[in-house]
This record gives structure tokens, C-alpha cells and sequence, in this order.
């Protein structure tokens, strides 16, 4: 009887604080702000229409292109510090919500903020995020938020899975044709797509590729999080070191969509992410 | 006595005032309305692939789940159902009249619509495995184009316009709205709840019914000849072959999945629950009986560089060397698979 009185008494006390509060508060915590800011080369990206002939970029290969769409998906998100300072971005998914993903997509602006909160006050001198959608995403079935795919979320059908970064645009030497697809789409003339999507790891299948990279980045210096203090790290992801990177031709690579196809592009990833400089003050920025 | 039943009676009450204010603070999204349905795994079944804990099943989402497999709303021009080709009758596999899946405006697919029963417990899905949880099946039959040609956006915004399914979205899952994640959801709900466990073979291995000589001497020769492959009481080791349907691979089946050459022209090994009435029988619907199956892998395969080892002898073609009344003695086990309780199950059945 008395274990039970107890018991009794804990579920009341607990039930007060866990609706008091959600968490504890030991420590002062802050925000950090991750820009992902995309450029092809020294350029800022600037969207075209699909098809147009345009061409604003160019390969050091002389392939003149320019960007139709841009964009990749970013998830688990790690500050550290070099105290052992460390923040982990919660990953909390339901088919209602896909919190710890994010879509950074060239064509919305809100999408190159991602604000991560109640970070541990302390100094932080890099980020590891993972580009793409990995197997544990992918297994926990039909999610919402940004991997709800009849809201936008870049879903493979064919290979169950997410593309993890698309690059569409149109080249002088692509060789795609026009295509009516018949159902009110079309591929325009001289386009070019490039998905990269694959996220199963096989034993003794080389062919068979996980594109999902994870990539940490050094400030080259740390930077202070407090209730007062939200820096702000500036990532450059740059088109062109991708599309360098693998030598692009766009007069034969000009459809990628499949895992083995989009490996090269992954394997540039590592090349293509940089923090380009870190903010201390709170509002730097203003982008 | 009096005592040990207060003592219990008040642990339960601990119990549910911790469980009640667990739920008053939840609020929200975490919120299922109704009453869990039980997801019983027969007990000589293996543990579940599905993950119910991110979709318990409630009787609301196995309703609504039922209600949009049997709507053919789900098709661009409100032709096609999941039910087309997945009928109670056949193990929720297609008739044999559709050798190959029939989708909008007649459009043949290439291949046969498997039984969909026990997915709950598959790793992966279709012939070629391209998709590797249940929650995703669904989309590549709504957005094939000659399955029913329409596109998640689509569906979603026709189930929005109906003030019926945005009842039952709000009753099954607390959404003010219908989204693909919770169709996709509520179909997976319906579909898990499709086991099929309680067939002749199944009553005899619990020791409720025998099998004839015949069975039995198919069952000894079923295991000593095709369970490497179509392994445990699943009936399918899940794994990916080629078992000599022919040299051409039109269809390069799980070569699409893995790019890979040496994967061209094999196909997942399917359940053989139900076989007796899920007639056609391979990924194209090559064999229309069991006895063409069976003397398939006696005397017909066909050699390809993909060819599963385990039918041949070094560089000769063997398959699976059987004389006609072995062939026809496992025939009879395979009908012992045969799970009349499951193809009558009133749950599964279109009552609209």
C-alpha cells in the first residue's frame, strides 16, 4: 500500500514538472544560424527557365550551362566545440512531420536559414550534416513535412528512396531531345537533369551505391553560443566544383537518374560543401 | 485477499494516472484517436517488418485504409482500384483473366500482380524489390502510367474535396486535412492486417489436421526440392533469382534495382501461401497451372548467363530433377497452402 501511495505521488510530481517543462534548464542555452548560401563558382546561382539558352555559367571545360533548379536535402545537423562542446539537431519524424530534415532549395529563399535551437551555450568550431536522405529515413516509412512526397519532396518511386541533391538546367551540348511526355509535361531541348538519390549499402555489389555523404566543416576558427550570442556559419555549396569535379560533358551526361549514375556527383560532394566564414554577432548577416 | 486486490487495484490507478498525464501533456500530433486494433502475429511467424510504432493500427485506419483500397478514386480517371488486381478471392493476387496487371484505359503492365498477403513481414516489395517498405507500395501503383496513371498530389487533393474522406482522415488520424503520409498510412494499415496463416498446412503444423499421404510425401519432397528457396513458413527465402524463364531479359527485374549485369533477369522468389489460386504463376504469367510450373523446373528451363547455380551441374541445365507423380504429389502440398479462412475473412471484404 505504501508503494503504491508512492508511485501515486511520483506520477504526480512528475506529471507537474513534465508540464511545467519540457526540459531542465542546467545550462543557458542560444541559437545557431546555418546559411546555406549556393554559387557556381564566383557567382551567385541565379535560376533560368527550363529550356532557355541563356547560358550565364560555364565549366572550366568551356560546357556553357545554366541552372534551372538546385537544390539537396540536409539532416542531422552536429555542432562541436573544442571543450566537447556538443549539439545534435533533434531527428523527430512522423507522417505529420519531418523535424532534423531539411530541403534547401535554390528557388525558395527561406529555405537557405535553417535555425537550429536551444543550442548548449558554449563555442562551437565545426558542423557535420548529412546530405541526402539516409537508410534510417527512408525505413521509418511515409513521413511529413519536407519528405511528404505529394508536397514536394524529391521521391524516387522506381527505387524507393529520396534524391538527395538535384542540379537541372539546360547546356549548349546537352544532347537531350525534346520529349512530350504526353500527360501535359515535356522535357525540353537541351536539357539536362541530374539526381542523385541511392541510399543502400550491399555487400559485394559495387554497383549497387549509397550517394548519402556526411561532411564536417571547420570554421578555421570557434564561435560563441549564449542567450545573447547566435552566430551564424555561411556554407558555400558551389555548382561548378560539382560539375568540374566529374568532368561534366553534357553532350553524354545529360540524364542522370539512378544511384550508379549519380555516384560521381556524390563522390564531389566532399569537395563542394565549405564553410566560406562564420558571424559571431547575433544579426550579422542580413540575408 | 482483499488486501493483494486493493494493492493491485491501486498500482493500476498509479498506472493510468501516470499513462493519463503522460497523454494530457502530449497534445497534438501524437494524438490517435481510437482504439488500437491488435497486429497478432501468428506465433509461428517471424517477428514483423512493419513499423507499427510510427502507425499503430486503430479500427478508424484499417476502415479508412479499406475504404481507399476498394476506391478506384485513386486513379487519374477513377477507373482503377487496388482491388482490380488484387481480389480477396485469389489471396488479394489478380485473376488469371489478367495475366499481367490491367491499369487506365486497358493498358497492359508487364508483369503479374503478386498475392499482397503477409507484407507485414517482407523486406522488400514487387518482383524486382524496388521498394523497401510497405508505406511506399501503394505509390508505384498509383503513379504507374499503366497502372492507374495519377499522381499522390492528385489523390490527395480529390480525397480533399470529399467531405466524407476528410471525416475519416480527421477521425483515423486527428488531420484536419488528408495528406499522402496518412493515405499511405491508412493503406498500410489495411494491407498489414492481410495475414494469411491459417491454411491446411498451417492447422498441421499446430497439430490440428493431418495431411494425406499424398501431402506428406509432397511436403518431404517440397522440402527436399524448392524450400532452399522458398524458405520457412513464409514460403520465400526473399531473395532475388533467376529460374530459367528465358534468356531474354526484356525485363531485367532486379538488374534494374541493383545496375548491376548479374542481377538481370532474376526475380524476387515469391510466397508460395496461396499458390493454389493465384494461377497465373511467374513475374510475366508464363504458366497458367501448377503442373506447368512444376515441369518448368523439371525439364524446361532455359540457360542464361544468370541462371541460378542451384539448377545446374557444373555447365548442364539440370533444374530440379522430378518424376511426374513427385511433381504431382507436391502439387498436392502446395494446395495445403491454400488459406480459405483468409480469402473469406469479412474484414478484407469490399462492404460498401
Amino acid at each position: 500500500m505504501k508503494i503504491s501511495k508512492i508511485l501515486a505521488l511520483l506520477a504526480l510530481i512528475v506529471t507537474i514538472m513534465s508540464c511545467e517543462n519540457d526540459e531542465p534548464q542546467p545550462e543557458e542555452f542560444g541559437t545557431f544560424q546555418l546559411y546555406f548560401d549556393n554559387k557556381v563558382g564566383a557567382s551567385e546561382l541565379t535560376l533560368s527557365e527550363p529550356g532557355s539558352t541563356n547560358y550565364n555559367y560555364e565549366t572550366t571545360n568551356g560546357e556553357k550551362f545554366n541552372l534551372s533548379r538546385f537544390g539537396y536535402y540536409v539532416s542531422k545537423i552536429k555542432l562541436e566545440g573544442p571543450n566537447g562542446e556538443l549539439y545534435e539537431d533533434e531527428v523527430s519524424v512522423s507522417a505529420s512531420e519531418s523535424k532534423g530534415y531539411y530541403q534547401i532549395l535554390e528557388s525558395v529563399a527561406s529555405s537557405h536559414n535553417v535555425m537550429l535551437e536551444n543550442v548548449p551555450a558554449g563555442s562551437y568550431s565545426k558542423v557535420t550534416f548529412t546530405i541526402g536522405v539516409a537508410e534510417d529515413g527512408v525505413q521509418e516509412g511515409a513521413l511529413g513535412g519536407v519528405l511528404d512526397p505529394a508536397k514536394g519532396a524529391w521521391f524516387w518511386n522506381w527505387n524507393a528512396g529520396y534524391i538527395g541533391m538535384a542540379i537541372e538546367g539546360t547546356a549548349e551540348n546537352s544532347a537531350q531531345q525534346y520529349v512530350d511526355w504526353g500527360n501535359g509535361t515535356e522535357t525540353k531541348e537541351k536539357t539536362f537533369a541530374v539526381h542523385v538519390g541511392g541510399w543502400k549499402d550491399v555487400t559485394d555489389n559495387e554497383n549497387f551505391v549509397n550517394n548519402v555523404r556526411t561532411r564536417t566543416l571547420d570554421f578555421g576558427t570557434t564561435v560563441s553560443v549564449s542567450e545573447e550570442l547566435s552566430p551564424n556559419a555561411h556554407v558555400v555549396t558551389d555548382v561548378l566544383k560539382l560539375l568540374d569535379g566529374v568532368n561534366i560533358d553534357f553532350s553524354s551526361t545529360y540524364s542522370v537518374h539512378a544511384p550508379k549514375a549519380g555516384k560521381p556527383f556524390a563522390d564531389q560532394l566532399a569537395n563542394a560543401f565549405v564553410v566560406h566564414h562564420v558571424h559571431q554577432s547575433s544579426n550579422g548577416h542580413g540575408h | 485477499m482483499v488486501m493483494v486486490i486493493n494493492r493491485v487495484m491501486k498500482k493500476c490507478l498509479a498506472i493510468g494516472w501516470v499513462l493519463f498525464s503522460l497523454w494530457s501533456c502530449g497534445g497534438g500530433a501524437d494524438e490517435k484517436p481510437g482504439e488500437v486494433l491488435a497486429f497478432v502475429k501468428p506465433e509461428h511467424f517471424p517477428e514483423p517488418t512493419y513499423t507499427f510504432q510510427n502507425n499503430p493500427i486503430t479500427a478508424e485506419g484499417f476502415e479508412l485504409g479499406k475504404k481507399l483500397f476498394f476506391d478506384p478514386i485513386l486513379s487519374r480517371d477513377k477507373s482503377v482500384s487496388c482491388n482490380n488486381c488484387h481480389q480477396q478471392s485469389r489471396a488479394f493476387a489478380d485473376t488469371p483473366l489478367h495475366p499481367t496487371s490491367v491499369g487506365v484505359d486497358n493498358r497492359f503492365g508487364i508483369r503479374n500482380a503478386p498475392s499482397i498477403a503477409n507484407m507485414a513481414f517482407m523486406k522488400e516489395f514487387f518482383w524486382d524489390g524496388a521498394v523497401t517498405h510497405l508505406d511506399f507500395v501503394p505509390i508505384n501503383a498509383i503513379e504507374s502510367d499503366v497502372e492507374m496513371d495519377e499522381s499522390l498530389e492528385n489523390v490527395v487533393k480529390k480525397l480533399n474535396a470529399s467531405e466524407a474522406y476528410r471525416t475519416k482522415f480527421k477521425t483515423a488520424f486527428g488531420t484536419e486535412e488528408a495528406t499522402a503520409p496518412y493515405l499511405l498510412h491508412a493503406l498500410s494499415q489495411f494491407t498489414a492486417m492481410m495475414i494469411s496463416a491459417d491454411s491446411k498446412y498451417d492447422k498441421y503444423l499446430q497439430g490440428q489436421e493431418e495431411l494425406t499421404a499424398n501431402e506428406s510425401r509432397g511436403l518431404a519432397l517440397f522440402e527436399q526440392k524448392c524450400s532452399s528457396c522458398h524458405a520457412g513458413v513464409l514460403f520465400t527465402d526473399q531473395s532475388y533469382r533467376n529460374n530459367g524463364i528465358s534468356s531474354d531479359f526484356g525485363d531485367k527485374g532486379r538488374g534494374l534495382i541493383t545496375e548491376d549485369e548479374a542481377d538481370e533477369g532474376k526475380f524476387k522468389v515469391p510466397s508460395l501461401r496461396n499458390a493454389g489460386i493465384t494461377a497465373p504463376y511467374m513475374h510475366n504469367a508464363k504458366f497458367s497451372t501448377l503442373e506447368e510450373v512444376l515441369e518448368h523446373y523439371g525439364n524446361g528451363m532455359v540457360d542464361s548467363p544468370t541462371l541460378d547455380p542451384s539448377f545446374k551441374n557444373g555447365e548442364v541445365v539440370v533444374g530440379i530433377p522430378m518424376t511426374k507423380e513427385e511433381q504431382g504429389d507436391i502439387i498436392e502440398f502446395i494446395h495445403t497452402l491454400t488459406d480459405y479462412t483468409f480469402i473469406s475473412d469479412e474484414r478484407f471484404r469490399n462492404n460498401e
